[in-house]
């Protein structure tokens, strides 16, 4: 007798006119022990929603705090770090005078300095022609 | 609203959430960082949220605009990455495995219907909200939502039948 009023729920459950209570009671039934034979196709489905249901979120949310009840005291010692440093600079840089007196020893060391700058940058172009290589392969492998 | 009353708030449907977002983007990783994402945006606005009738239903509705971008990015980019998520059966008896079987099957089935159906079907039939709630959710009237949650359903049955019939496995 209770297959066929099954039955019944089922085809408007398909339909989409049944109520969240009677497919609570298609749930029910179909998750239980004594489904009738020609009815047993159902079971995968229903079992299938009763398993989802069970599945939570395996690891638990990070929220930001909001207690910001020191921010500002934050914010003045940042702002008093920073106006000491800007003093304590400005200081330094009047006492600065570290450089050659000679302008030719200047003009020198400036040379030096330049061309070992330079020989640097050959440097690292020429193994620039090693990367483009790597393009070469790589379009190779991969065509637009 | 500080992070206590936040989480008490928000606590009732964090897995709904991610169930919803797993359903659509499959990976739980990223219906992880989905579910995390929205609780984030939800508590920078968390100043307005009285404003809304039901918290919930506006999470809902975050979660399906979120995750319906992000597939929409996926196909754009033309990228398609096949997710698995491992599961271990071993200590099933064999009655389980065969119901297991079948329900594996059934979310397999699932992942195939179009992404409105699937996600009507996890909102109906896996966190049984009705259908007023559901139209809502997803911006659609009550009729549109009837529709598509019969033909979800009817597609599961019918691809069930198939199987049945011909024991494809």
């Amino acid at each position: 007798m209770e297959s066929n009023r099954i039955e019944q729920l089922l085809e408007s459950y398909f339909e989409g006119t049944t109520t969240l209570e009677q497919e609570q009671e298609l749930r029910s039934y179909f998750t239980g022990d004594e489904v009738a034979s020609h009815l047993e196709s159902y079971v995968g489905m229903f079992s299938a929603f009763a398993k989802a249901q069970k599945e939570t979120l395996p690891l638990p949310v990070k929220i930001p705090s909001s207690k910001r009840k020191y921010g500002w005291i934050t914010g003045i010692a940042a702002a008093t770090l920073l106006a000491l440093g800007i003093v304590t600079k400005n200081t330094q840089q009047d006492t600065y005078s570290g450089t050659y007196q000679d302008q030719k020893v200047a003009v020198l060391k400036t040379k030096q300095t330049l061309g070992m700058v330079s020989k640097m940058l050959q440097q690292s172009t020429a193994q620039l022609g090693t990367v483009k290589e790597f393009e070469n392969t790589a379009n190779s492998f991969f065509k637009q | 609203m500080d992070q206590k009353t936040f989480i008490k708030i928000t606590n009732p449907f964090k897995d709904k959430i991610y169930r919803v977002a797993k359903r659509l983007l499959i990976s739980q990783d990223e219906a992880q960082d989905a579910t995390q994402e929205i609780l984030l945006r939800l508590w920078t606005k968390r100043s307005q949220i009285n404003k809304y009738n039901s918290v919930e239903a506006f999470a809902m509705t975050m979660t399906k605009n979120y995750c319906y971008d992000l597939l929409k990015a996926k196909k754009s980019n033309n990228l398609k990455i096949v997710h698995n998520n491992y599961e271990d059966h071993s200590s099933n008896t064999v009655r389980q495995t065969e119901v297991s079987n079948e329900v594996e099957w059934v979310f397999t089935l699932m992942k195939e219907l179009p992404e409105q159906q699937q996600l009507i079907l996890q909102l109906r039939d896996v966190e049984q909200y009705n259908n007023a709630e559901i139209a809502k959710m997803l911006e659609m009237n009550e009729t549109a939502v009837r529709v598509a949650l019969s033909r979800a359903r009817k597609n599961i049955r019918e691809a069930l039948i198939k199987k049945q019939n011909y024991g494809i496995q």
